[in-house]
């Protein structure tokens, strides 16, 4: 037909990589000193969460992914860290500025799904679905594995 | 002079035009023979140098049939213009065309290897519609992709319905996954009792560079057969004995592992919880 694309890959490793990964993190956080207090849970949630987020990051893409870079990135920069990717071969921005490449119909929705989608601000529509597509297994993913933690845990 | 044609699965737009061109020319006729035997239509195609006059001609009437279902009339009045132009002038644009959406796509397509972008019957074939069609074509790919993604998106057609169901089913994911980190961080005390369990032996599995399905039938084993509070540190001893028995076998699948890690968690459970509540 029209353009001769290799099919789209939205592959996603196994629970276990997932599962690995944010134990991993979870233990890191028990290292810290402040962690365990039982007053300031906000703090506590806050933290889980974001180990969720970087450690499901780290799991799934890679610095492969335009998300999980983007999603390491943020992460690293609010622990003031820098994080350096290696230069990738494909210049992904340049294909953005070309022109006329939104429509502007489906615009307000795609501007939804970029403020959901971590990195979706510098990605053409296009990419951006595919970006959408492989974050949600990953967040499923990642959620079947919190739901396996949190029911083997729970007291009967 | 002969263009060669390239093959196309336009069977159905072969069926459309073959119901606007109703005059039984007997040309024509020998024209549709052709298209059939190549299975493809382009306005750019041509057999023989004298019937480019009629093809002109019918495709006028197609495409005057077609302005009442389109409704794209710029594009239509380029058409016209173009309807003057030689056929080598509309094959390099179409090259040209295929040129730039071979940049456009994706790097990974040798340069030898053009991608043909099919100027359907009846629609324009300047640059920046087609252009706009294919970019068109890839998202809609994408949207069915994210369709058998998404559950519940069947039911709702359009781009705008599926886009809404597919931000709203991230936005319920996000939520999710902070709910349970909530719950998570109740589970507190008891998680560093497991997790420190758990990480230690990840740990010593990832340093001494298991594979990855030794280092899953580490943690199975490890679970079912040690109980957990005797388990202080992992020695290297039994890390090699497992490793050497299992390096062979790769049976476990996908499916295996998720019941084993069902099992696990469920181990985890039965149990460590209630040592953890005899220890108390």
């Amino acid at each position: 037909m029209a353009s001769a694309d290799k099919p789209i890959n939205t592959d996603v490793p196994e629970k276990d990589v997932f599962a690995l990964h944010f134990l991993q993190s979870l233990s890191n956080l028990r290292r810290q000193n402040t962690f365990n207090s039982p007053e300031k849970t906000n703090d506590r949630v806050k933290k889980i969460k974001k180990a969720a987020y970087v450690s499901m990051a780290r799991a799934a893409g890679g610095t492969n992914r335009l998300w999980s870079r983007a999603l390491l990135r943020r992460a690293a920069k609010e622990n003031n860290k820098i994080v350096r990717f290696p230069r990738r071969k494909k210049r992904v921005t340049c294909l953005r500025r070309r022109s006329n490449r939104r429509d502007p119909v489906e615009e307000e929705e795609a501007e939804r799904l970029r403020n959901l989608v971590p990195g979706g601000g510098g990605m053409g529509t296009s990419k951006l679905m595919e970006e959408t597509a492989h974050y949600i297994k990953c967040l499923s993913m990642q959620v079947k594995v919190m739901q396996c933690l949190v029911d083997g845990l729970a007291p009967k | 002079m002969f263009i060669r044609t390239w093959p196309h699965d336009g069977r159905e737009e072969l069926k459309r035009v073959e119901s606007y061109l109703g005059n039984n020319n007997d040309e024509l006729q020998s024209f549709r023979h052709y298209e059939t035997i190549d299975g493809c239509i382009s306005r750019t195609s041509s057999f023989q140098i004298e019937q480019v006059k009629n093809n002109e001609e019918n495709r006028v009437i197609a495409l005057q049939h077609k302005r009442k279902t389109e409704g794209k009339t710029e594009k239509i009045e380029n058409k016209k213009k173009k309807k003057i132009k030689t056929e080598d002038e509309t094959e390099s644009s179409m090259k040209g065309k295929s040129n730039m959406s071979n940049s456009e796509t994706s790097s990974e397509i040798q340069k030898r290897d053009y991608i043909h972008v099919r100027a359907r019957r009846g629609e324009a074939t300047d640059r920046h519609s087609l252009a706009e069609r294919a970019r068109r074509e890839k998202l809609s790919k994408k949207m069915k992709c994210l369709q058998d993604i998404v559950p519940g998106c069947n039911k709702v057609t359009g781009k705008a319905g599926m886009l809404d169901e597919i931000i709203n089913y991230v936005q319920s994911l996000q939520q999710q996954v902070e709910f349970l980190s909530m719950k998570l961080s109740v589970l507190n005390p008891e998680l560093e009792y497991h997790i420190n369990e758990l990480s230690t032996k990840q740990f010593q599995a990832c340093f001494t560079d298991l594979p990855e399905a030794v280092s899953k039938q580490l943690m199975m084993v490890d679970a079912s057969s040690f109980p957990l509070q005797h388990q202080e540190s992992l020695d290297y001893s039994v890390i090699n004995s497992i490793q050497t028995t299992t390096l062979g076998s790769k049976d476990q699948t996908s499916s295996g592992w998720e019941i084993h890690s069902q099992s696990l968690y469920n181990n985890l459970r039965t149990d460590s919880v209630s040592s953890f509540f005899s220890l108390e």
